[in-house]
């Protein structure tokens, strides 16, 4: 039978292991918790060490939060085109690019794409997605710098409708959740455009601030799926495993780089297996 | 556990010492255990928290009570001078001629940054212009020029070209009566070595002044490694954080500065090109600790 004191030093290591992974410290600390609960008092088979035990356990434990992903391609296909998509999330996590390999993925698959350039904001920003859309040879929608975002996406979902595409990419730009006037422009965009699916864009390297954002924007335009990108930079991506627990939206897909094709649809073990140092 | 109950905790063990007059060994240990708690939680690197940590505790109950003062200021105290010695004092520049080059983690702000730091130039009187030399990200040299247009500044750029030294070369060319140059540069991290390779060669060509490691308040463990990488490359001798107007703590500007044995030089705190600020340890640390 498995002690407190038994697995007290594994599980101390293993919040660690979570931690340097840039896994929050609440969340961290949620999920030793919650493993030393289950555990406690549990017997161990012969030959086991309370080590492997509390290993095999905090492995469970993480495919469960991180779950089995979202099949973006069956979902557009299963539902009344336009299907619309709206990426949100706070500044530089990586939205525009994200935008711009998804619409190639989609179009790889068969699909028709159009996207919106719902970022009228930031300097550049139009002229961005612009080059994207340019070599990807996508159809864009853009209005000037300045611009209501609400009535581009509009004219994007119109644009969509009028021409039997099956897909809209909707771009916004990079706001912060603690500004409420920016906020409550993304609500404004979102009844404007009534998106199917709000997609939240955070990066693999954020760390504690993952589980704040993610949070707040989960409760002000409440979000479908999540896109974790640069996970390049940071394989761990503990981020991943926050941003699920927080708010319990499956991960739809990794970035993996700044190429067109370095966006994979997200599995478990793309994340688990670097986490435990499996190949 | 939500931020406030931690730094509520912080202030419970702080307390727990308040009027004593010997350092009692339990008081210190939760006193640590909750620091940790807010540093780890305010995204300061692991290894460093333990380093730190161990130091506290030694010195907690190893230096003598100075006199005239109660074992909480001590302790604090002791907390206050570790802390400070580690994001080390705001890091230091003149208003002179010069050349600074930006470098940074794809998405830092490095390009919004390039803008403010030229503003904040402008209004100390000086001729700034800006060089982007950010050969990839689509978009990249509009931004910057729109950012420069708004507050007259020169720039240059070439999105056609793809050397980015053979862009410095130029920029420095068409910028020669400018005394202040900020060369924006395009984002990478330490796993990629060719784009590494890029910036070491951009700082052998350009020969700047100062090498200024542009880094997200909200970056995470990560940031330790990245900032020992880019050290080795072109040698960091200044962290400016960005993003400190949303909620993420800099506790990975702190990992990077730790690693480059550097200071922090600015802080941004906005999307506008004002949004720009000397750094105070004070304030940083204070929210740190999330007090
Ligand atoms: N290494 C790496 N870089 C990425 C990835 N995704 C995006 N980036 C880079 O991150 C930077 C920021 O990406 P953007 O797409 O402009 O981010 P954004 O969220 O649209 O930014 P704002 O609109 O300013 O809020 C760019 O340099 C991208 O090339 C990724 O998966 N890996
Ligand atoms: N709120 C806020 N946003 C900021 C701050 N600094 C930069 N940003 C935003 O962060 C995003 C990324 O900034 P950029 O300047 O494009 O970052 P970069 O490092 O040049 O990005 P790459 O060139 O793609 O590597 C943009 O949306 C900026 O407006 C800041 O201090 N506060
Ligand atoms: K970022
Ligand atoms: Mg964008
Ligand atoms: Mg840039």
């Amino acid at each position: 039978v498995l002690s407190e004191k038994d697995i007290e030093e594994s599980l101390f290591e293993l919040q660690m292991v979570l931690l340097e992974s840039d896994v929050a410290y609440p969340v961290a600390e949620a999920i030793t918790e919650h493993m030393k609960k289950e555990l406690v008092g549990t017997h161990r088979k012969l030959r086991e060490s309370a080590d492997d035990v509390v290993t095999n356990a905090l492995r469970h434990a993480i495919e469960e939060v991180l779950g089995e992903g979202f099949d973006l391609v069956s979902y557009v296909r299963t539902h009344d085109r336009p299907v619309k998509i709206l990426f949100t999330g706070v500044n530089g996590t990586g939205k525009t690019t994200s935008v711009a390999k998804i619409a190639h993925y989609l179009q790889s698959q068969g699909l028709s794409v159009v996207v919106g350039a719902g970022d009228t904001f930031r300097a550049g920003a139009i002229e961005q997605i612009r080059v994207h859309c340019d070599r990807l040879g996508i159809k864009l929608i853009a209005h000037q710098e300045g611009a209501d975002p609400s009535a581009v996406l509009y004219d994007t979902v119109e644009y969509a409708k009028a021409h039997k595409t099956d897909v809209v990419l909707a771009d916004s730009a990079g706001r912060f959740h603690n500004r409420v006037n920016l906020m409550n422009q993304l609500e404004k965009i979102k009844r404007v455009m009534k998106p199917d699916l709000v997609f939240y864009v955070d990066e693999a390297v954020a760390g504690n601030d993952a589980v704040i954002r993610a949070e707040e924007f989960e409760k002000t335009v409440s979000t479908d799926g999540v896109i974790l990108t640069k996970v390049d930079m940071d394989p761990k991506g503990g981020a991943a495993i926050s941003i699920a627990y927080t708010i319990g939206k499956p991960l739809v897909f990794l970035g993996v780089g700044q190429g067109y094709d370095d966006m994979k649809p997200f599995t478990p073990s793309l994340i688990i297996d670097e986490i435990f140092g499996d190949d | 556990m939500g931020l406030d109950t931690l730094s509520n905790s912080l202030k419970d063990a702080m307390k727990k010492l308040a009027g004593k007059t010997v350092i009692d060994r339990a008081a210190v240990d939760e006193l640590v255990r909750d620091l940790q708690r807010a540093l780890l939680s305010s995204d300061v690197n692991v290894k460093l928290v333990m380093e730190l940590s161990k130091q506290i505790k030694a010195r907690s109950l190893d230096e003598d009570l100075p006199k005239g003062i109660n074992a909480r200021e001590h302790v604090l105290r002791i907390v206050y001078q570790e802390l400070v010695n580690l994001v080390g004092k705001e890091a230091e520049f003149s208003l002179k001629p010069q050349k600074i080059l930006m470098a940074g983690l794809q998405g830092s702000g490095k390009t919004t940054t390039t803008g403010k730091l030229c503003r904040y130039f402008q209004r100390k009187g000086l001729k700034v212009g800006a060089i982007g030399a950010d050969n990839f990200r689509p978009g990249a040299y509009a931004q910057l020029e729109t950012l420069c247009k708004k507050i007259n500044v020169p720039s240059y750029g070439d999105p056609k070209e793809k050397d980015a030294v053979k862009i410095v070369k130029d920029g420095l060319a068409a910028l020669k009566d400018v005394d202040v140059i900020i060369v924006d540069t395009a984002g990478r991290h330490a796993l990629e070595d060719d784009l590494i390779d890029e910036i070491t060669q951009v700082n052998a060509y350009l020969n700047p002044d100062h090498r200024w490691l542009v880094i997200d308040a909200a970056l995470g463990q990560a940031a330790r490694d990245q900032a020992k990488r880019f050290h080795e490359a072109i040698g960091i001798d200044g962290v400016i954080v960005t993003k400190m107007d949303g909620t993420a703590k800099g506790g990975g500007a702190m990992s990077a500065v730790a690693e480059t044995q550097s200071g922090i030089v600015f802080i941004g705190n906005g999307e506008t090109i004002d949004d720009l600020e000397r750094f105070d340890p004070n304030g940083f640390i204070s929210r740190l600790l999330g007090m």
